[in-house]
């Protein structure tokens, strides 16, 4: 690390995993955040936002353990575990449960934010992210998961993404058949490890020591692999005989219909291996994917025992999509949201710039973005800073 | 040329001695090209008729090509998977390129129990597989990582117990090292993209079916 540093020289850095969003970067992002930030509200959905930090305990609720080693953890002055928010469900769920008790049913509420997970960092992937996400509260239907789903779709498509296709799963097909067969609890740990973590080699080993008749084996060795259009659910449903995962996929066709009338079905696949790590999901489950980009855009789901673990018995649903990984989909399909063209640069020569700040005033008031120059500058000059600036237009006050 | 682009299946390939039969292998389930070689001077070989890449790169890098999704499948040990801890689908066991992970020390060190080596210096070049191999036996040790000739360590005092791939143990003999322990037996994998597997699911599904049927083949012989 000092290798390269030049002596008496103090580079700044920032802390691991984190980043800048230069001017340009960060107007994409912008226009990104306020095209969503317009479509939730579009949708009828309000926004919430909520503190950055939250008690350890209170994010462990819905969250699990296997998000705890994940977290930024501190002390505060009366030594209780603070924690960075890893991801928004939870604190939405708080929020629902204590300061919405009472509220008229569903909630239907926005988040467009950053949150911190302790990851290793990659591009699109860094310790601290944004996402945009929405909640329903205090629904169990079919109707509000069609909403999300469809939502979701929306979100991509009004951030400027053409290419993408959404997998729909749903964790208790996979419940039912583990609940009929006569695994232990560690066995049914260990394959539901081997599926979220996608080891298929694994799997088919913990399968073959698991004691399952053959048919058994076969059918949660095929899991990972039904992927597919309506005629996959048709087939996933002459392969189970329990109720728990017969309903899961009546379900899932449920949605699938109504996600016809919404107009978005093209976007969805069903895919009943999709195992999202978080353990709180419940009910369906759904990933987004696009071309370039090699883990998923978006993700949700239905969770519904969350909220009774803060005090609320009822359904909710939401999903969450990565601002971050929305802005090098669209670098990497060569799609740019923004305009680059920044607008008029007014420069000014002496005992001019009170003209100029008439002439920026008007300017602007008829819509115009535009820098006046702090410093007297000749013709030359000020053509010269619009050029380097990046202004489309330069007017010249003299 | 990226994953990006759908129309096309971009495989990646180790250097070294698991390339040759993995080209071998996917070449009989039509996947390969006119003048794919290890030695080739071109970064990305191209199949326009089959609409397929193909990539070679380091053992070590291989997983993070996939992770990104540069790649979209490849084939890789399960030494460098373990080692890597990379989020990918592991697809199929390929069974070739058959090693052992295990624990050597030099036969004047040799103990009675695992636990009687605890606190030495282990020279290994899969510090994150034997940290947790040994951390499972609830044994602390010291983790010295090295790039190769492992077995050099404990002849130089570097180290007093190696972690190592072995495939027959004469190299080990060669050095008077003794196998003191089995981690786990590692075979070649075929591994894709967690993405790419969704994207373009009937196509690598497809592959992995051939090369299933491949493979239960040579075991019915």
């Amino acid at each position: 690390m000092f290798l390269f540093m030049k002596q008496h020289e103090f580079v700044p850095q920032v802390p691991y995993g984190t980043r800048d969003f230069l001017p340009r970067e960060a107007s994409q992002k912008r226009a990104v955040e306020g095209a969503l930030a317009q479509l939730f509200a579009n949708w009828g959905y309000d926004e919430v936002v909520t503190p950055t930090i939250e008690y350890l305990e209170t994010m462990t609720v819905g969250v699990g353990n296997d998000l705890d080693q994940h977290m930024f953890k501190f002390f505060d002055k009366n030594n209780r575990i603070l924690a960075l928010r890893p991801d928004m469900t939870t604190p939405m769920a708080r929020v629902a449960a204590t300061r919405f008790k009472g509220s008229p049913s569903p909630m239907k509420l926005f988040y467009i934010t950053n949150v911190f997970r302790y990851e290793q960092a990659q591009a699109g992937r860094q310790c601290e992210f944004y996402q945009a996400g929405v909640e329903i509260m205090g629904a169990s239907e079919p109707a509000a998961d069609a909403e999300v789903i469809a939502l979701a779709v929306e979100s991509m498509l009004k951030s400027g993404l053409q290419k993408f296709q959404i997998g729909l799963g749903q964790v208790d097909f996979i419940n039912g058949i583990m609940e009929q067969s006569e695994l232990s609890l560690v066995q049914r740990q260990q394959i539901k490890h081997a599926m979220v973590t996608r080891d298929l080699v694994g799997l088919g080993e913990i399968l073959v020591k698991s004691g399952l008749s053959q048919s058994d084996q076969t059918l949660l060795k095929h899991i990972p692999l039904l992927h597919g259009r309506e005629d996959m659910l048709k087939q996933a449903y002459s392969m189970v005989t329990n109720d728990k995962s017969r309903r899961a996929l009546d379900n899932l066709a449920n949605i699938y219909h109504l996600l016809e009338n919404y107009g978005v079905s093209q976007y969805v696949d069903f895919d009943l291996g999709i195992i999202r790590d978080f353990e709180y999901y419940t009910g369906m489950v759904f990933e987004g994917y696009t071309p370039g980009l090699g883990f998923p855009i978006c993700g949700g789901g239905r969770y519904d025992t969350m909220l009774n673990s803060f005090g609320m018995n009822c359904g909710a649903t939401g999903f969450a999509l990565g601002i971050e990984r929305v802005l090098l989909a669209l670098e990497r399909q060569g799609i740019d949201g923004t305009q680059n063209c920044k607008g008029i640069y007014i420069g000014w020569n002496k005992e001019n710039l009170v003209k100029a700040i008439k002439q920026a005033d008007t300017l602007r008031d008829s819509g115009c973005s535009v820098e006046l120059a702090v410093i007297p500058e000749s013709c030359a000059q000020a053509k010269e800073s619009q050029k380097s600036k990046g202004y489309e237009k330069l007017v010249y006050v003299e | 040329m990226t994953s990006s682009d759908m129309d096309y299946l971009t495989i990646a390939l180790p250097k070294g001695k698991l390339f040759a039969p993995s080209a071998e292998m996917l070449a009989k389930v039509g996947c390969t090209a006119e003048d794919l070689s290890e030695n080739s001077r071109k970064l990305v070989i191209t199949n326009e008729k089959e609409k397929l890449h193909f990539i070679i790169t380091k053992t070590a890098d291989l997983p993070t090509y996939i992770e990104y999704g540069a790649a979209d499948i490849g084939i890789i040990g399960k030494d460098v998977l373990l080692e890597e801890e990379k989020d990918l689908y592991e697809l199929l066991d390929l069974r070739f390129g058959l090693c052992r992970m295990m624990v050597a020390v030099p036969e004047a060190l040799k103990r009675e129990k695992l636990s009687d080596y605890a606190h030495m210096r282990v020279a290994t070049k899969y510090p994150r597989i034997a940290e947790s191999y040994f951390h499972s036996m609830g044994i602390q040790m010291e983790f010295i990582k090295l790039n190769g000739s492992i077995e050099l360590a404990p002849m130089v005092g570097l180290a007093e117990i190696i972690v190592d791939l072995v495939e027959t143990g004469r190299t080990l003999k060669a050095n008077n090292l003794l196998e003191v322990a089995t981690i786990q037996p590692v075979t070649a994998r075929f591994i894709a993209n967690r993405v790419s597997f969704k994207l373009k699911f009937d196509r690598i599904n497809r592959i992995t079916e051939e090369l299933r049927t491949l493979l239960e083949g040579v075991v019915t012989l």
